[in-house]
């Protein structure tokens, strides 16, 4: 093998000693955030004249640290920062209870290690003890149903009243693939519109084509609409569609295109003059980049239409009424098409569904999961927007910031399922962990169990002493008081947790013990670092 | 013995809906919706007036359903659906005012009150391609949201008794039953086989809040019978029909009295033992037409009053 003269080795105990370091600093970073009554981390700015930036959220914080001075310690930052922007990007929540249990683990396991623990077999049994755990807290979680627990759910993600209000409202009616956009407001309020209907965005070929001034749409009642990707280059290819809509006594029709000429732009307007007796509109479907017109099929669906594919050869020679979809009512602007109540068959619109959902369990990627959960949403109908208000720019990112993350974890949490919060789901978790370290043939095994007991402990631990609480107290009077009951450290009582509304989502939780237990026993196995004198050249400019 | 009640009206007739009122055992007031109108009854079903005789209508008003205040006795309040909008009357039909859906107008084909309507005067109308309106003002605006309710075209439309608490309500359609939790605001998609639809006709247990029972009558399959609010459904094999099960009335002492009343093709069965085994109502009736609506004014014990909706128009006590 050719050797580097770039490359420095570490090898032990320095290479524990270090990664320790630098896992113990991201840790102790996020740490102070975890829990209702969180601790805020100030970020300087570039320039100096700006005030420093509140943070409260691990996965940011971590992103805003972007190396540590020592190299050696900061491959372990930088091993558990990407361990909790994994966390972040797919739950948006759960962040500080992943560095928690991941620093537990971590901690307990190098001092194992190094007085001659097997960090192999210590991982084996982690990973066994990781299933259990996702098991147990799977078998605890209970629906969530309702405005009022949505709310409670949503306020114990986002710790805002205001926001947990409105999203309880948001997801009772969206349910949890419901589309809904964020965007930043301009009122000090977060305020939210909500859209019956399907919308899609697809502009009208012209703002002329805009007959409702008031609302600044075009707007139809019990409408045809045809379906495509087709490009009409010429007025004369759309005398098939008028002829349908002649001969069936159609006043509105709209078309869906991929282009429409200026020309056919134009003959559209001079045939929908008087939009009393005949009205056209045409919206512009840009064809995706990976050419598969996915999202035209859902429209076809909805509306019941056949639609004309550029890539199977259709024209719209031979169009017939059938083979137009049909709206209630379908509407167009600058932006978007949408309709309300397409007359597609309900069967259709349910197998797409169907088979949607199945796709979004399968995916794996944020962005890829994502996409199929906004056509779900768009397929069910309705939507909502959110303003994020606030005080100043600032403020708005925040909330904005906020919103967006708090809406992510409401999604997991309507989807798998709520478990009682403040911790108390992973401390109920440490009696099978015992129960298994008593149970163990070797040291390696009862070391293992035993350190994930503690761990499971940790999260509970944090949120009390960031309250100004003493865990060890607090912990066993837990303890005594039986399952479901937990510290609120709001009004510093020992409560039944799920009915009090402390709650977390089940899959925030699951997906934090995931990665903290996976890649902490990952980076147990870790015994050598290899790192560069100088940084590479990735690019040459 | 069944009596055929006399005919106001010429048109070919179909009995759509009954609705009695509460007092219905001391007033005898009743109201069937038909193809030629909205008629009422004031001894019990033997007689009938049209009550759209203050209106001034060139072409008979074809009236799909109806439903009374609960305390109609005193509000005298009357809702008919129609096409194209909801009818409302304040004193027991005498006049009426009218609520125009919004365009296009959609053709109602269920009504539902809300327990509580007195406090807050809530009122469901399911229809065809517009999926459920609401009006929270005692029947003068209508509004739909429909979020989840894909399919758009409302068979049958239930309330919950509780629907103050849980504001719940569940929505037959050609495939499916859908539950909204929210006062309609929107649906989910609940376990009922999709195979098995269209959903004809709905009934919900008076103690739903503890109990989660509700029963669905199919085209061509039967009867179905939830206890956990929808989520699954069985099929009540003890019915044994492959007709269309237009009605299903359960008893208000469901389920002390596990009493319930399907209307099947030219049949009523009756189970005393919550659809378990099944036996006609009555042996001795023939019925001349395909039962279409059937109201049970004073419950189902047995000799208790029925009212039953005709396909041919007529509605006949037994």
């Amino acid at each position: 093998m050719k050797k580097s003269k770039n490359k420095r080795v570490i090898f032990q105990p320095i290479a524990y000693k270090a990664m320790q370091t630098g896992i113990n600093e991201m840790a102790n970073v996020v740490r102070p955030t975890l829990g209702p009554l969180p601790r805020m981390v100030a970020f300087e700015r570039n320039t100096k004249n700006e005030r420093p930036e509140i943070l409260d959220d691990g996965g940011t914080i971590v992103r805003r640290i972007i190396a540590l001075r020592n190299k050696d310690q900061d491959m372990g930052a930088m091993f558990l920062r990407h361990v909790l922007w994994q966390q972040h990007e797919k739950s948006g929540d759960g962040t500080a209870t992943t560095a928690v249990l991941f620093q537990s683990i971590f901690n307990q396991g190098v001092r194992y290690i190094t007085t001659g623990g097997n960090p192999m077999m210590m991982r084996k049994h982690i990973e066994k003890g990781m299933e259990m755990v996702m098991d147990e807290l799977k078998n605890m979680a209970t629906t969530l149903e309702g405005q009022l627990k949505i709310t409670e759910v949503a306020e114990s993600i986002c710790y805002d009243r205001e926001m947990a209000g409105i999203l309880g409202e948001v997801f009772d009616f969206l349910g949890e693939f419901g589309h809904l956009e964020i965007r930043s407001g301009r009122s000090r309020q977060i305020e939210r519109e909500y859209v019956t209907g399907t919308f899609y965005k697809m502009p009208l070929f012209t703002a002329e084509m805009i007959k409702d001034r008031d609302k600044m749409m075009a707007y139809a009642e019990d409408v045809p609409i045809f379906v495509s990707d087709l490009d009409f280059d010429e007025p004369a290819q759309f005398a098939p569609l008028l002829r349908v809509a002649g001969e069936a006594g159609i006043k509105a029709l709209a078309i869906i295109a991929n282009h429409v000429s200026d020309s056919g732009v134009a003959f559209l307007l001079n045939i929908s003059r008087n939009p009393e007796k005949f009205q056209a509109f045409a919206v512009d479907a840009p064809i995706p980049e990976d050419g598969q017109p996915v999202l035209l099929e859902d429209v076809a669906i909805q509306l019941g239409a056949k639609p004309f594919f550029k890539a199977f050869g259709s024209t719209a020679e031979g169009v017939t009424l059938e083979d137009l979809g049909h709206a209630r009512r379908a509407w167009a602007d600058k932006e978007y098409f949408g309709f309300v109540n397409g007359r597609g068959s309900p069967q259709d619109v349910r197998k797409r569904i169907d088979e949607l959902k199945k796709r979004y369990d399968a995916a794996k990627d944020v962005e890829a999961r994502n996409k199929v959960r906004v056509r779900i949403g768009k397929l069910l109908g309705g939507s909502a927007t959110l303003w994020a208000g606030g005080n100043s720019e600032l403020d708005i990112e925040m909330r904005k910031a906020r919103l967006e993350r708090t809406v992510e974890a409401m999604r997991g949490a309507l989807l798998k399922g709520i478990v009682p919060g403040g911790g108390v789901a992973l401390l109920a978790c440490r009696h099978t962990m015992q129960r298994m370290a008593a149970q163990a043939m070797d040291e390696d095994e009862g070391f293992a169990y035993r350190t994930l007991a503690r761990a499971l402990e940790e999260p509970a631990r944090v949120i009390i002493q960031n309250a100004g609480g003493d865990p060890n107290v607090i912990i066993d009077r837990i303890d005594k008081a039986g399952p479901g009951m937990g510290f609120d450290v709001r009004t510093e009582k020992i409560v039944n947790m799920a009915e009090v509304g402390i709650v977390d989502a089940v899959a925030v939780t699951m997906d934090a013990v995931h990665q903290a237990f996976a890649s902490a026993a990952l980076a147990l196995t870790v015994d050598t670092l290899i790192h560069h004198k100088k940084p590479e050249t990735v690019f040459n400019t | 013995m069944s009596d055929e009640l006399n005919q106001e009206s010429e048109v070919q007739e179909i009995v759509y809906a009954l609705a009695s009122s509460p007092d219905f055992a001391k007033s005898g007031t009743c109201f069937s919706a038909r193809q030629s109108g909205l008629y009422r009854s004031d001894n019990g079903g033997e007689t009938w007036k049209t009550v759209y005789g203050s209106l001034t209508i060139d072409v008979p008003l074809v009236t799909t359903s109806v439903v009374l205040s609960p305390a109609f006795p005193q509000d005298g309040l009357v809702f008919a659906g129609t096409n194209g909008g909801i009818l409302r009357s304040s004193n027991g039909g005498k006049s009426w005012e009218v609520a125009i859906l919004r365009t296009p107008s959609p053709l109602v084909t269920s009504l539902a009150i809300s327990p509580d309507f007195a406090s807050d005067r809530t009122l469901f109308a399911g229809t065809m391609e517009d999926g459920v309106f609401r009006s929270t003002d005692q029947g003068s605006t209508w509004v739909f949201w429909n979020f989840g309710l894909y399919d758009p075209n409302i068979l049958c439309l239930v309330v919950s008794p509780e629907y103050q608490v849980d504001q719940n309500l569940f929505a037959g359609t050609e495939n499916a039953i859908f539950r909204s939790q929210n006062g309609a605001h929107s649906w989910r998609e609940t376990g009922f086989p999709a195979e098995r639809g269209p959903v004809l006709s709905m009934a919900i247990s008076p103690a739903f809040a503890h109990d989660g029972t509700l029963f669905a009558g199919t085209d061509s399959y039967g009867l179905f019978r939830s206890k956990d609010r929808g989520k699954t459904w069985q099929h009540l094999a003890g019915l044994d029909v492959s007709s269309s099960i237009n009605a299903i009335l359960i008893s208000p002492e469901y389920p002390d009295k596990a009493e319930l009343l399907a209307l099947a093709e030219e049949q009523l069965f009756v189970s005393r033992d919550d659809g378990l085994t099944w036996s006609d109502w009555r042996k001795d009736i023939e019925l001349e037409g395909d039962p279409i609506a059937v109201a049970a004014p004073t419950g189902l014990a047995a000799g208790s009053p029925l009212l039953v909706g005709l396909s041919t128009g007529s509605v006949i006590r037994i």
